[in-house]
């Protein structure tokens, strides 16, 4: 079954201050169809830091994206944004906007 | 989609999951800390060995021998203990705290595992830097039968002593990047100092 191509991912994530976050990205970058990711943190605390992983590519899995997330300590908060099919759709900007 | 990052299959693939390890809990700086720390005891233990049984006019060295290995091992057990009990209860607190912070189960995490490799690392150093150095100072009373003068034997086994704590201090110089020597002569000092003390008491 078809299950969609999945090609960006944009997920809030609570992680730990270690195992950082060059170390992450770079293990994410290693999960196949992967083209690309980005790693921002926006909070740090004493012991975790909250970041905006955003991951572009073919075939993405987001079930290995979590596990990846969690097996480094960290926690899914919430996916912020997913695009699929034949090609990446840019949220559009309307006049509620 | 691969799953290459819970176990590894190669040498190359386990060394760089000991580097993360290293990376997430520190385990190089607080072996090293162990490491210095327990091979400063295990030398000065053996050190009043050497002195208690020269002092009590010993000089079949198969006894110190005997008193000095069963005291390296009795310090390698205590360092392992010890060490196995306070890392694994130092890191099952921290890794409660994270738990209680980020709201998963860190047990099978890469955190998790790192925590676990650092207190089995830590208790073996900690258990085999007293027992080894204790081991190194024995070395001349090993080899009593060639040297065939135990009190040129003592003499040595409390040169190497020295030289080891000599070299522990260095060691520690390096690790805080100051003065080497300066580092040497303090834990140096200390070996005279229990010699000193020993002789004077032994003296009355």
């Amino acid at each position: 079954m078809d299950k969609g191509n999945l090609r960006r991912i944009v997920l809030d994530v609570l992680k730990p201050l270690e195992p950082d976050i060059v170390d992450l990205v770079r293990k994410i970058s290693t999960l196949s169809g992967v083209d690309g990711v980005n790693i921002t943190i926006y909070e740090i605390d004493h012991h975790v830091e909250n970041a905006k992983i955003t991951v572009e590519g073919e075939q993405l899995s987001y079930q290995d994206l979590k596990d990846m997330i969690v097996e480094n300590g960290g926690a899914v908060h919430s996916i912020d944004e997913v695009a699929a099919g034949k090609r990446t759709v840019e949220e559009v900007v309307t006049h509620q906007d | 989609m691969k799953k290459n990052h819970n176990r590894w299959s190669s040498i190359p693939e386990f060394l760089e999951e000991i580097q993360t390890y290293n990376q997430i809990v520190g385990i190089s700086k607080i072996a090293r800390r162990y490491f210095a720390m327990n091979a400063f005891d295990g030398v000065l233990t053996t050190i009043g060995v050497l002195v208690g049984n020269y002092l009590a006019g010993v000089r079949d060295l198969s006894i110190p021998i005997q008193i000095g290995i069963a005291t390296s091992i009795a310090m390698g057990i205590s360092g392992l203990w010890g060490a196995y009990l306070t890392e694994s209860a130092e890191r099952q607190r921290e890794l409660a705290n994270l738990e209680k912070i980020s709201l998963i189960d860190q047990s099978e995490t890469s955190i998790g595992r790192a925590s676990r490799f650092a207190v089995i690392v830590v208790s073996v150093v900690d258990g085999l830097a007293p027992a080894l150095a204790a081991f190194i100072v024995l070395i001349p009373l090993f080899l009593g039968s060639w040297i065939n003068n135990p009190i040129l034997s003592y003499s040595l086994a409390g040169g190497i002593a020295l030289l080891l704590l000599f070299g522990l201090g260095l060691f520690l110089g390096k690790v805080s990047e100051k003065s080497l020597i300066g580092y040497g002569f303090k834990t140096l000092l200390a070996g005279i100092l229990a010699i000193a003390i020993n002789f004077l008491l032994g003296a009355e």
